[in-house]
């Protein structure tokens, strides 16, 4: 027999998730495609469900000098209005599904069910964010990209609950761009998130995502290691050698939306404009 | 599960499976029809209700999620005077052919101008990005919601 549980505060929540072995249910834009079966039957949940609604207390954004706090029940439409979240987010949400489907998620949510497709894992990755995770055992901080391991495996306990994703302060010139057969409810084909800082001449930080072309998102800090402290006319002389790099850490495979070939392509190019675009 | 929220103006309590879609709740439980389902899985916009005047995709919202709030289908809004104004444009325009996105497009519609009484093109068709029609090409659309827009749908 399948429980549902209700809890109304964190606290609550961590307690069930000790007894109980739950999906975690937020807005459902996930998971209720994932167990839908047909019109009028009940979606199919092998085990017990964990709603995430009335934790009222998770519903916020809030900064402080670590960077920008989001509470795991905040909506992505909150989000995109929100002047305190960065603007590239913005972007990045902007394109994420419609104004319906961002009414009812939530990036927690997105974080949770680890598809290599989700758009927001991208600057996720880039930013270096953390999740809190939060049972009755107490709290631990991870890396959003240590914490996906795979598609839709993540390293979370069975006791654990999302409490809040922290976007660390990045100041940056971005550049991002996804790559869909349409302009609103698109899963994307490619992504891709390239940033960098200039001082005087020098690129003092450079990091590159990609989302939809592994299992997860790739980035590769040791890469990008290599490129920082050029000058800008060393690093772009070498934009062969960095597309090359990248171009052997993505892996793309071959599905109904795209095929693994021109992910390929399209990732190298995008990353090859981005280079080309450096000021 | 005891389940409890405004519908179309009414509060009303339900004795329901909390994961059970809200569109299945609407269409097979309570009869209101108006609320489509075109894909299922929050593609094309058919099934589009209110939420707190917020567009939702009923196909994938379980029941329990709309706990205490208000919720508009297109039964409701026929109630509505806005109704009105918005459904004579969309007539007038040829906003509407088959029929079968009319009422999510409609709703879309009345979410955006309540907000945003004198939107732009571009906006118009951000807010409706949701929602497919697969007979008028949009254009028509658009022009409706302009119309209605400039009828005043004090909102």
């Amino acid at each position: 027999m399948i429980k549902y549980f209700v809890p109304k505060s964190l606290k609550e929540a961590t307690e069930i998730l000790s007894q109980n072995d739950c999906y975690i249910l937020a807005g459902g834009t996930d998971l209720m495609v994932q167990k839908h079966r047909s019109a009028s039957l009940l979606p199919t949940f092998e085990k017990d469900v964990l709603f995430t609604n009335e934790i009222k207390e998770l519903d916020y954004i809030k900064v402080d000098k670590e960077g920008v706090h989001v509470g795991s029940v905040t909506k992505y439409e909150k989000m995109l209005k929100s002047a305190q979240i960065p603007d590239i987010f913005r972007k990045t949400i902007e394109q994420i599904a419609s104004p319906g489907i961002r009414n009812m998620a939530t990036m927690a949510g997105n974080i949770g069910n680890a598809s290599p497709a989700g758009d927001t894992l991208v600057p996720l990755n880039v930013f270096d964010a953390y999740l809190v995770l939060s049972s009755t055992r107490g709290e631990r901080k991870v890396l959003v990209s240590d914490y996906i391991i795979g598609v839709r495996k993540t390293i979370r306990e069975k006791d654990e609950i999302i409490k809040e994703i922290v976007i660390p302060n990045l100041d940056l010139e971005f550049d991002y761009e996804k790559v869909g057969s349409r302009k609103a409810e698109s899963i994307s084909k490619v992504s891709f998130l390239g940033a960098y800082k200039l001082e005087g001449n020098i690129i003092k930080d450079f990091r590159v995502a990609f989302g939809s072309v592994s299992i997860k998102v790739v980035r590769d800090k040791e890469v990008e290691k290599k490129y920082i402290g050029l000058t800008k006319e060393e690093f772009i002389n070498r934009k062969e050698e960095i597309v090359s790099d990248y171009s052997k850490l993505i892996s793309p495979i071959t599905d109904h939306r795209s095929t693994k070939e021109y992910r390929q392509k399209v990732a190298c190019n995008l990353l090859s404009r981005f280079i080309d675009n450096i000021k | 599960m005891k389940i409890n929220f405004v519908l179309n103006h009414k509060p009303i309590e339900l004795d329901v499976n909390p994961t059970r879609r809200l569109l299945d709740v609407l269409r097979e439980d309570l009869h209101l029809t108006g609320t489509k389902e075109g894909c299922g899985e929050g593609e094309c916009g058919a099934c589009t209700v209110l939420v707190d005047d917020k567009p939702y995709n009923s196909c994938l919202t379980p029941v329990l999620n709309v706990q205490d709030k208000e919720v508009l289908t297109i039964e409701g809004f026929r109630e509505m005077k806005e109704y009105r104004i918005i459904a004579d444009a969309f007539a007038d325009m040829g906003g509407s052919q088959c029929g079968f996105c009319t009422p999510g497009m409609i709703l879309v519609s009345y979410a955006l101008l309540k907000n945003n009484p004198h939107p732009t093109d571009e906006e118009i068709r951000f807010a409706l990005s949701g929602n497919i029609c697969r007979c008028t090409g949009y254009q028509a659309i658009v022009n409706a919601v302009k119309v209605a827009s400039e009828k005043g749908v004090k909102l």
